[in-house]
């Protein structure tokens, strides 16, 4: 994934440079790279858009993001862990019939 | 574009705060980012927000409502949603919730131990796949499809001579990879299928003929079925049950080179229906009384 600046990042998740401290504070953004430096990604992006959606327009109070935010990402490891499994289940019972080359 | 007011379900009459209190109810129904894996939801939201956004600026509204406008009016460019990234690893990735389930059951504490391990750059992972091959493609080879779970075809290469119990490596027809990592390899292993006449013995074929009394006593050409073809073969005068002739270069492929034989063993057979003429002749047919073939057989 290509990473954005925080200048960009400011820009594009149409944050100032304040909130976005208190959402790292908050570890609602957990930014890479260097504290100096941060680097953001398309999901970091996403997730910005997320928290705006909450705060703006499903009017969650700040306690409550947190706790959606943990919530998701709970519900996206799962998905994923069953993910895997099932796949894991159709290989292992992945008896695929052999059909003769034309 | 459906009318933005049927949409979210209020009337045209509708107050800002009826219309934003009705768009927060949808709303927190709606949400991709809520509703992950629920591919409806995104549609029905982007609908939604793309009617609120119309109805709650009060001069776009009255621009649609003397219709100077249609609801397409309205949409804006909608970002990437979080849930978009549910599968990517990245610092919110949360694994955790499900040590109480998996404890004691290997099947899932292994493949939680896989997701931890997979690293940025990881190759993928080998799929063990098994096919069943026709004898006679195995023999000879063969190029077989192989349909996996994941709904693609795999082109597999039958090597000739390939035995049971044997294991096909495809490579990069596995797992993909992580970043740059390789994927991983497909792994077949092959089980032949019996044969209805053939039997392999190493590089060779065993096969049983029938011949008849006549073709066993005066010999003759006789049609002979090979993995490869019928072939003619010369039966010995006064052959019996139980000798073997020998077709060679007519059995399996050697591996370094060179084939095996196709032994043949004969079987000689009467003819279904009593027959007078045998009986008459074999009644005054005195070496038929001599010899006794159970001579050896004393205990």
């Amino acid at each position: 994934m290509t990473t954005i600046s925080r200048q960009e990042f400011l820009l594009r998740a149409r944050l100032d440079q304040t909130t976005l401290e208190a959402w790292v504070t908050e570890e609602w953004l957990i930014p890479g790279g260097s504290a100096e430096e941060p680097a953001f990604t398309d999901a970091d992006l996403a997730r910005a858009a997320l928290i705006h959606d909450l705060k703006r327009d499903l009017d969650v109070n700040d306690a409550g993001i947190g706790v959606i935010l943990g919530l998701i990402d709970q519900v996206h490891g799962l998905r994923r862990t069953l993910a895997a499994l099932l796949r894991d289940a159709r290989v292992r019972d992945g008896r695929a019939t052999p059909t003769r080359d034309a | 574009m459906k009318d933005p007011y049927e949409v979210l379900g209020v009337e045209r009459s509708a107050s800002l705060d009826d219309i934003r209190t009705r768009y927060r109810k949808l709303a927190k129904k709606l949400h991709p980012d809520l509703n992950p894996g629920n591919k409806k939801a995104e549609e029905q939201f982007k609908e939604v927000s793309s009617a609120y956004d119309l109805l709650s600026d009060p001069d776009k509204r009255a621009r649609f409502d003397r219709g100077e406008i249609d609801a397409t009016g309205a949409e804006r460019p909608r970002q990437r949603f979080y849930r978009d990234f549910a599968d990517a690893d990245h610092a919110y990735t949360d694994a955790s919730g499900f040590e109480d389930f998996a404890a004691g059951d290997d099947i899932i504490a292994e493949i939680l131990r896989r997701q931890a391990q997979a690293r940025a750059n990881a190759p993928g992972a080998d799929l063990h796949y098994h096919l069943a091959v026709d004898f006679l493609d195995a023999v000879n080879g063969a190029t077989l499809r192989l349909s996996v779970p994941n709904g693609e075809t795999l082109e597999v290469k039958i090597p000739p001579g390939v035995e049971t119990g044997q294991v096909l490596r495809l490579r990069g027809k596995g797992a993909p990879g992580r970043g740059t990592g390789k994927p991983g390899d497909a792994l077949v292993e092959i089980t032949v299928n019996p044969h209805r006449f053939f039997i392999r013995e190493g590089d060779d074929i065993h096969v049983e003929l029938p011949v008849t009394l006549t073709e066993a006593v005066l010999g003759g050409e006789v049609a002979v079925p090979t993995p490869t073809g019928t072939v003619m073969m010369r039966v010995p005068k006064n052959s019996n049950t139980g000798a073997t002739l020998r077709l060679r270069g007519k059995g399996v492929r050697r591996h370094g080179g060179g084939h095996g034989d196709e032994l043949v063993r004969l079987k000689v057979m009467l003819p279904p229906a009593p027959d007078p003429e045998l009986e008459k002749f074999l009644s005054g047919w005195e070496a038929g009384r001599s010899y006794d073939p159970r001579r050896g057989m004393q205990p």
